[in-house]
């Protein structure tokens, strides 16, 4: 009879232990991503009937060739939380030049003045700024959507004959 | 909330709701977004048939974040209720997109109008891609009322950036470096570099040509050596002595001259074949891009 007492007990601090929180579930693309919640690992996307507190979250999604997520989230007191990550690839990109005394900044953070540079660059549009004896002669945008080789030209000057 | 931001409301209700047979939960969906996003609304209207719209600018105050309230959840029951008793519907669904940066975030927010309760929520963090936006909205909306179309979810995944290692090329500096190696040039060729490709055929054509030669006429010397000396050793004659002496002489010397000249070409060949090889691989075909300066410099 005591063993029935236990497994009430039990069966009701479980419950009133998941009262209040909310059911997480949480997709990655691509599958098959450790997700971190706060520090621990959840296991591998998509993670299906995990519970959460309400109140704030910190998901660190990682995955190698893949540009790092972390995520805060504000968990309200709902029924059901569903989130989507998309995690973006990082390609690796070799940016070439023949021209001479160019410096050259991608997203203003990256600067080289050499004539061929390694990156690792996240898919997507990057903001190049060209500049020549400290004036900026080029901007625009260049998309990165595979592992590729860029050549810089600069723009000739039609012949006057 | 910003002051430049475009505020677009629009409420979708079912045809069924309009006239009220219907016993399938009913939706009333609002949209809030910071950007002007005109396809959205055809977009909505085109992919969830027996639908209305409205435009009810009353409701600003759910265009606030949400989170900003010390009960989100519970922070818009009386507007909720409001809501469902004026529309007749069961839930309302709530999405706000904005933009950051190159990034833009959906969240969705669906409250039962009964409680006035938020019941579901989804967040949605990606970079922007052609009418991401758009395809992602109708994605959530088609999630809750349960009609999700296959082409969202296959336009979604091919907008989306390859994992590198499963992108396959047509040709690879790997399938030149084979290709050279099974004939000298083929590699070459199969990149495009027509010029290399001579060059490293009619090479490797003559060297092997040369070591080819090179062994028949040592094969040849060799034996005619023996045929000497054998005739050699078979003879008094003094005259053949010396001929075939003369003979067999010559013979060896042709054999050790050509011999090593087949071991030299054959290695300049087999050398070659394999240096071939790996300039196919080098000057393989990858993928590039040539950007060109865009400013007029005057």
């Amino acid at each position: 009879m005591k063993y029935y007492y236990k497994r009430i007990a039990a069966s009701l601090l479980l419950t009133a232990s998941l009262i209040g929180q909310v059911k997480l579930a949480v997709n990655t693309i691509p599958t098959r991503v450790d997700v971190h919640l706060d520090g621990i690992n959840l296991g591998s996307s998509p993670i299906r009937n995990e519970r959460v507190t309400p109140g704030v979250h910190k998901f660190e999604i990682k995955k190698k060739g893949y540009a790092p997520l972390t995520y805060d989230l504000l968990v309200n007191p709902a029924q059901a939380v569903q989130l989507d990550f998309f995690l973006n690839p990082v390609y690796k990109v070799r940016f070439k030049t023949e021209e001479k005394g160019l410096i050259f900044e991608l997203n203003g953070e990256h600067r080289w003045d050499v004539q061929l540079v390694r990156l690792e660059l996240e898919a997507g549009n990057h903001f190049l700024r060209v500049f020549k004896i400290g004036e900026i002669i080029d901007e625009q945008t260049i998309r990165v959507d595979e592992p590729k080789k860029f050549n810089y030209y600069l723009k000739k000057p039609l012949s006057e004959e | 909330m910003r002051m430049n931001q475009r505020i677009l409301v629009h409420l979708i209700l079912t045809f069924e709701i309009i006239l009220g047979f219907n016993p399938e939960p009913t939706y009333l969906v609002l949209n809030y977004f910071d950007r002007d996003l005109p396809a959205a609304e055809q977009a909505l209207i085109d992919n969830f048939s027996n639908s209305t719209f409205e435009f009810d600018p009353s409701i600003h105050h759910m265009f606030e974040n949400i989170d900003n309230h010390e009960n989100p959840a519970a922070s818009h029951m009386v507007t909720i209720k409001e809501l469902g008793e004026k529309y007749q519907v069961n839930y309302i669904l709530f999405n706000r997109i904005e933009h950051i940066n190159d990034r833009f975030i959906l969240n969705g927010l669906l409250f039962n109008t009964r409680s006035g309760g938020l019941i579901h929520r989804r967040k949605i963090d990606l970079k922007q891609y052609l009418n991401g936006q758009i395809n992602e909205l109708n994605m959530w909306v088609g999630n809750t009322v349960g009609r999700v179309e296959k082409n969202w979810e296959k336009n979604r995944e091919s907008i989306l950036f390859s994992d590198p290692e499963e992108i396959n090329y047509e040709k690879t500096p790997r399938g030149a470096a084979i290709r050279s190696l099974a004939a000298p040039g083929w590699g070459q060729a199969y990149s495009g570099k027509k010029v290399s490709a001579g060059l490293w055929a009619s090479t490797e054509s003559s060297l092997s040509l040369a070591a080819i030669i090179s062994f028949l006429n040592y094969d040849k010397a060799a034996k005619s050596f023996l045929k000497n000396s054998k005739l050699y050793d078979g003879t008094n004659d003094e005259k053949e002595v010396a001929d075939y002496r003369a003979a067999a002489e010559n013979d060896w010397n042709d054999h050790k001259k050509y011999s090593q000249l087949a071991i030299v070409f054959a290695a300049a060949t087999g050398t070659g074949w394999i240096a071939n090889s790996i300039h196919a691989w080098i000057v393989g075909p990858r993928p590039y891009t040539n950007i060109y300066q865009q400013w007029n410099t005057k």
